[in-house]
């Protein structure tokens, strides 16, 4: 390492720096300690600066996507046989699952018909890429290359082809962060099928977030599914998560379907909870006969309970 | 009679020799978002901004100032979403344990400096996980921390060697 540059600082130069390096600490500091009471302005100037780089990650972030699925193009025509085999048996497997669904479908929309069910408002979505890589070893973020110019809000679930991701903590006009379900802060309401029972996601910076507040004796075990649950309105319901697995510190944990090292095209999900729901009428099956109203102002008795209307449900939650 | 005074391109050669360090390590940091990890398998990009913090720090510490270093280590910290200060206070305190090494680091075989900067990445990386364990009032897996700080660590020869030469080709042009 022989360098013409490689001099000595003089004493007083050196005496600037320490001074420099001692303010320069100091502010630091009070800045990590400000952080913990002030988020408002933190959260802005992170969001400025997200906004100004990820029109430059993503013009980088676009030959390092093409190199990957070219390496994993590759892999796949190594393993291209054994894959097609696979598929042919995995295909026959799941057209006896379709004619089940599509029977069980039929059914399904019987019963909401005669219940008159309340359905789910549609959901729009908006696509974007995943343009930057997570956040440093203790943050499981990224950045997407959608906005508030795109729909997107603070919020939002965030998935992709695979299941949920995670959701949007802040929004820029055409950059925004997700909080991925790994994430230390992150906490998602979930229900854990067969058994419904609800739960909490908890994040732990380690790749199985933690099934948490699960009642005791809940006979839920490993294999279970997990799907969100859509209390508090911010994630639609039953979106999949993953499925349980018993780790050896004791917790139960899960293992997501979604991949978040390979993350590529996601879809932010613009859902509105139905918070102002309109009357909806019973159906005509439930409703009081019309009777002719000389019979009403002479028989003054109260109506049956039999036929006293239900009223309708509230939500779809 | 005054004497005579550096040219134009000299002055624009020391210009860009007082930048070009701070610009690295801006756009060290912008690589460390850039998603090439996913193509090796790697949970969490090399930390190429402490490479600069440190090759500066020991070279040309009056070309990297203290200050240029918090700026860095801010970016780093608003583009991570996590702890602001976290990584400035990394940085600047790897700063300082490379001013304590100087003499003993300056002017011996790579091998020496590759050394060095193993232990300065520990440090670097022991540091940053404390703080951020106590930010967050929680045991947080020290692994990703971990396999970051060797990830650097194994990429240090090829970014030494760059900016050994960005060095070399900046003061030739300002001398």
């Amino acid at each position: 390492m022989k360098d013409p540059s490689n001099r000595l600082a003089s004493p007083l130069q050196e005496f600037t720096h320490r001074v420099s390096l001692i303010f320069m600490l100091t502010l630091a500091a009070a800045l990590l300690l400000l952080g913990r009471a002030e988020t408002y302005v933190f959260d802005q100037a992170r969001q400025v600066v997200t906004d100004v780089a990820a029109p430059l990650l993503e013009l980088a972030s676009r030959p390092v996507a093409a190199t990957r699925r070219l390496v994993e193009r590759t892999d796949e025509y190594a393993y291209v046989f054994d894959e097609n085999e696979h598929l042919r048996d995995e295909n026959s497997v799941l057209l006896e699952w379709k004619e089940k669904a599509l029977r069980l479908e039929a059914k399904i929309s019987r019963y909401e018909a005669l219940l008159n069910v309340q359905v789910d408002p549609s959901i729009s979505y908006a696509t974007g890429r995943v343009v930057g890589d997570r956040g440093g070893p203790f943050v499981e973020t990224y950045i997407v290359n959608l906005g508030r110019e795109h729909g997107v809000a603070s919020g939002q679930a965030v998935v992709d082809s695979d299941g949920l991701i995670g959701r949007i903590v802040s929004t820029g006009a055409n950059a925004s962060r997700i909080l991925l379900l790994t994430d230390l802060n992150s906490r998602v309401p979930v229900v854990i099928e067969p058994t419904r029972y609800r739960a909490v996601l908890a994040g732990d910076n380690t790749p199985w977030p933690r099934v948490e507040y699960l009642p005791t004796g809940s006979g839920v075990a490993p294999g279970d599914r997990v799907v969100t649950s859509g209390h508090g309105g911010l994630m639609p319901a039953g979106l999949p998560v993953g499925v349980v697995i018993a780790t050896d510190d004791g917790y139960l944990r899960v293992q997501t379907f979604s991949n978040r090292d390979r993350l590529d095209s996601v879809r932010v999900l613009q859902y509105d909870f139905p918070s102002e729901v309109s009357r909806q009428d019973p159906p005509l099956a439930l409703q009081k006969p019309e009777e002719p109203e000389k019979e009403k102002t002479a028989d003054a008795k109260p109506a049956s309970p039999a036929v006293t209307p239900t009223p309708a449900p509230s939500g779809g939650q | 009679m005054d004497p005579i005074g550096p040219t134009s391109a000299v002055r624009a050669g020391r210009f860009v020799l007082l930048l070009l360090p701070f610009m690295i390590g801006v756009a060290c940091v912008l690589l460390s978002f850039v998603p090439l990890s996913s193509i090796v398998g790697l949970q969490v990009a090399p930390l190429y901004a402490l490479i600069v913090v440190y090759f500066w720090s020991l070279h040309q510490p009056d070309v990297l100032p203290p200050y240029a270093i918090f700026v860095i280590g801010l970016l780093y910290d608003l583009l991570s979403f996590g702890p602001i200060g976290l990584w400035a206070v990394t940085f600047l305190a790897t700063y300082g344990f490379v001013q304590s090494q100087r003499l003993v680091v300056l002017g011996r075989p790579f091998v020496m400096f590759w050394f060095s900067f193993v232990i300065t990445a520990g440090m670097a990386g022991s540091l940053a996980w404390g703080m951020a364990c106590l930010y967050n009032g929680a045991w947080i897996s020290a692994w990703p921390v971990v396999s970051q700080m060797l990830a650097t660590v194994l990429v240090f020869p090829v970014f030494v060697m760059l900016f050994s030469w960005a060095s070399r080709s900046v003061n030739s042009t300002s001398s």
